[in-house]
């Protein structure tokens, strides 16, 4: 049946060269379909047989990268008070923190770009980074970088994690400072949101590292430079490094990375990081750590399975393994003394079983701690025992929220990979009465020894980011032919809406899936019109739990195994699941002859929202069909079929939205009175980073990361790309 | 089947290779639409199927009818359509705009089918 199909099918795509977009998601296997193995064959191989090495033995060669000495304790009362940091009052012409200010707005008031003069945008420089991928090696980049900007200057990191200086002007490199990230601690993704501008409270102004860059890198220092100079600040950690694997356990390089900047919450800096998904149960842990940002000393710990103890461990003892890992974009709070943890799940997110309670009450949660004691002071869950990989990969936003008494209170905006959105008071992490979170009953499981929980949370106030559930007639095609193959994948799944679980009997298609929703791309919010800017993707997953043999059979194994494969499963497909009895298989919703997605487009969207009266103003596909097609093939053409897209936007008081992040690889303005394009841009690679703007000179400009990125299949280059009205468009404001 | 019905000139074996073609398609509707069915799905590519196989079957033999059977599913995969998607472009792409190409190649062996179906009751004669 398959071949002539394919061949019926190719034919037709000759006869239908026009106008088909596809999602541009990866190749891998297939789901296995029927599995007829009980579960107590399943367990009877038994999780020992897979045990890994003991969570106690020694680190791998090169997983503490600079070889550093480990570091020493020191209590909060020894952490010197914090001076005002930049980003709390950031300057109207600056861009000081990943989303602007410490609110996290991706706001700018800057208004000498209108919708009047926008069209008039030309590329000012490019700046290359320097970071892509070498002869031989494989393509695991996607830069995802935000620059930020202090006075004249840019100052951002490269995929591979060199910092750089840059006059913000003429695009020029002032300093840079190598890193030294090897390959090897590449984890799924080379990516580096950006750095955190640090002034210090000791350093008096005008000496070195009085001003301080810093960022978190991809295989686990924390590093400090001069903002002047590049230099590493020598008071910080050992030479201006403090290496991270301290107290982690067993691990390899690309087992555990950083790649957001870390706040800095009155005079600690918090570090979360990414444990590589699906490798095993017993991973190393997903713990937050507080340290001081002034010398680099541990403060505290939050080890989610052994909460009371907020030390660092023993010598020969290690963080709890396995723990839910934060990835995403922490947001700071001052007044509060509070830091906002965006977490993902437990290890091996597709079985729920063998997870401790502690765990189940934090895991894809905001979690608030008191940066003095390393103490959650409120935890808000958004999706209970997950086993769909619904960890918040978005940056939360905090705002004031008006109630129509006039009151305010400090609220927290939480975008989730669900579509769903939390507004909560940020003091008691409830949600806003305007914004009632109601459980409902959520599907059961179908694997005995892993129940589901009876409810889930929804936050039916706030415009969901997702397209009703999926109908057998939503399934999709170039032609009747690859309709009918999704409609009949559609129906061998296991589908009864959102939350349907995984299982080994049949596949189950997850919607909305793992990429969104809103991932790591975040919101934007006009703090003075009270609007959201929200762009998210419509494309689901089909995922099937496997036995540990069919698992061995996939050649799926753990990274710390020494016979893993780096093509045979990552943290976005396959995986190994080891020390669990089950191994997982997800593939996106796709016809995998065509590549093109099962369910109909769009598969981006773009929408605002009045947080006020809680109604979408607009809502438009984002991305055109030129560089998307049947068998990756560019169609070329300009259809607004909206694409998958990984990144976020900018809202400026000029009355515009500049958003990139779609797969056809643009950047482009849109009105944000009528949600129509008004000026856009071919990038030389994938727009997959948030864009930022500032002022230099009296000259608004807008710059986007064209990085790439290696799963949603875009162009990677090192360029980031700066845009400005020429000289003699400038128009007076 | 006689002389007088095998292909001859351009026009003939245009349309025989149309016919294939829709045999295939309905082969395929068919096998897929019978099993989509069994698993609870839609019936429209069964019953489709069925009526794309005589239509090319006829079509192969010269018969008019053949054309006519392959216009008559457009129509019903035109109601369809409508049924299932209502007016939403991106529903109308798979469902409609191949069949509608393939619905114009159709129509164009017309006079074909036309010339071929005035000689068949002699031919039939003669089986």
């Amino acid at each position: 049946m398959r071949r002539p199909a394919l061949l019926t099918a190719t034919m037709l795509g000759g006869l239908l060269s026009a106008s088909v977009a596809l999602a541009q998601i990866p190749p891998s296997n297939s789901t296995p379909g029927e599995d007829h193995t009980s579960p107590a064959e399943a367990h009877s191989q038994g999780p020992g047989r897979f045990g890994g090495p003991a969570p106690s033995a020694p680190q791998a060669p090169g997983v503490n990268a600079a070889n550093l000495p480990d570091i020493s304790e020191i209590g909060i009362a020894d952490v010197p008070a914090a001076v005002p940091q930049i980003d709390s009052t950031p300057a109207r012409e600056d861009w000081p923190a990943y989303g602007r200010d410490s609110n996290q707005s991706r706001y700018s008031p800057l208004e000498q770009l209108t919708p009047d003069n926008v069209g008039k945008l030309k590329r000012a420089f490019v700046y290359h980074t320097g970071s892509k991928p070498g002869p031989g090696q494989a393509n695991k980049w996607a830069a995802e970088t935000t620059p930020i900007k202090v006075g004249n200057s840019l100052y951002m990191c490269s995929a591979m994690n060199d910092m750089m200086r840059i006059d913000a002007a003429t695009g020029k490199e002032i300093w840079r400072h190598d890193a030294g990230v090897k390959y090897h601690s590449i984890p799924y993704t080379a990516a580096c949101k950006g750095v955190t501008y640090y002034t210090s409270s000791t350093v008096p102004e005008g000496q070195p590292c009085h001003n301080r860059i810093m960022e978190a890198t991809l295989d686990m220092r924390l590093i400090q430079v001069d903002a002047e100079t590049g230099k590493l600040c020598e008071g910080f950690g050992f030479g201006g490094q403090v290496n991270l694997m301290q107290g982690m356990g067993e691990s390899v390089p690309g087992f555990v990375s950083m790649t957001t900047p870390p706040p800095v919450i009155n005079g600690v800096v918090v570090v979360n990081h990414e444990v590589l998904d699906g490798q095993r149960r017993w991973a190393p842990s997903g713990v937050i750590r507080g340290y001081d940002a002034e010398s680099g000393k541990f403060v505290w710990a939050w080890d989610v399975n052994n909460p009371d103890n907020h030390h660092q461990p023993e010598p020969g003892k290690f963080y709890s393994r396995g723990t839910p890992n934060s990835w995403a974009a922490m947001t700071g709070d001052n007044e509060l003394g509070l830091v906002y943890v965006p977490t993902g799940n437990s290890a091996a997110d597709y079985y729920s079983a063998m997870r401790t309670d502690k765990e189940n009450a934090v895991s894809s949660s905001i979690v608030a701690i008191d940066v003095k004691t390393g103490e959650p002071r409120w935890v808000f869950q958004t999706a209970h025992k997950d086993v769909w990989d619904y960890d918040i990969g978005s940056q939360a936003t905090k705002f004031d929220y008006h109630h129509a008494d006039g009151t305010v209170t400090p609220a927290l905006l939480v975008p989730t990979k669900r579509g769903q959105t939390f507004v909560l008071d940020r003091a008691t992490g409830k949600p806003l009465p305007e914004f009632p979170v109601v459980e409902k009953p959520a599907p059961a499981s179908t694997m005995a020894d892993d129940p589901r929980s009876p409810t889930q949370p929804w936050s039916d106030a706030f415009p969901r980011l997702a397209f009703p559930d999926l109908k057998e007639s939503d399934m999709w095609g170039m032609s009747p032919i690859d309709q009918l193959y999704c409609r009949i994948m559609y129906r061998k799944a296991r589908y009864v809406g959102e939350f349907t679980p995984p299982s080994t009997d049949k596949p189950n298609i997850e919607y909305p899936g793992y990429n969104g929703g809103s991932d790591w791309g975040s919101m934007a919010y006009d703090p003075e019109s009270g609007i959201v800017i929200a762009n998210w993707n419509s494309t689901p997953m089909y995922d099937q739990l496997i036995t540990r043999k069919k698992a061995d059979a996939l050649g799926l194994k753990p990274i710390d195994n020494p016979s893993y494969n780096p093509a045979g499963g990552g943290a976005e497909g396959n995986g190994a699941q080891a020390d669990t009895p089950y191994g997982i298989v997800v593939t996106p919703f796709w016809n995998h002859y065509t590549g093109m997605m099962c369910n109909k487009p769009p598969y981006g969207m773009i929408e605002a929202i009045d947080i006020k009266t809680k109604k979408v103003l607009w809502s438009r596909p984002l991305g055109t069909a030129r560089a998307n097609g049947p068998w990756n093939m560019p169609t070329g053409l300009p259809l607004n079929i909206g694409t998958p897209n990984n990144g976020g936007s900018v809202v400026t008081k000029g009355g515009l939205v500049f958003v990139a992040a779609a797969t056809d690889n643009q950047i482009r303005a849109i009105d944000i009175k009528t949600g129509k394009d008004v000026w856009s841009d071919v990038l030389p690679g994938g727009g997959q980073a948030n864009p930022m703007t500032y002022e230099v000179n009296g000259k608004q400009y807008v710059a986007i990361m064209a990085g790439g990125h290696h799963f949603m299949m875009t162009p990677v280059t090192d360029q980031l790309v700066v845009y400005a009205l020429p000289d003699e468009a400038d128009t007076k404001h | 089947m006689t002389a007088r019905t095998r292909p001859r000139r351009a026009g003939d074996w245009a349309t025989l290779a149309l016919a294939i073609f829709i045999v295939l398609f309905g082969l395929i509707f068919v096998g897929g639409g019978g099993y989509l069915l069994s698993l609870g799905g839609s019936a429209y590519y069964l019953i489709c199927g069925i009526v794309l196989l005589a239509s090319g079957l006829f079509m192969a033999m010269g018969r008019l009818l053949g054309a006519y059977l392959f216009l008559l599913a457009w129509a019903g995969t035109l109601v369809w359509t409508i049924a299932e998607c209502g007016f939403d472009w991106w529903g109308w792409l798979p469902r409609l705009f191949g069949p509608t190409l393939i619905a114009i190649l159709v129509v164009l062996s017309l006079p074909v089918l036309r010339r071929q179906d005035t000689v068949r009751p002699v031919s039939r004669g003669a089986v």
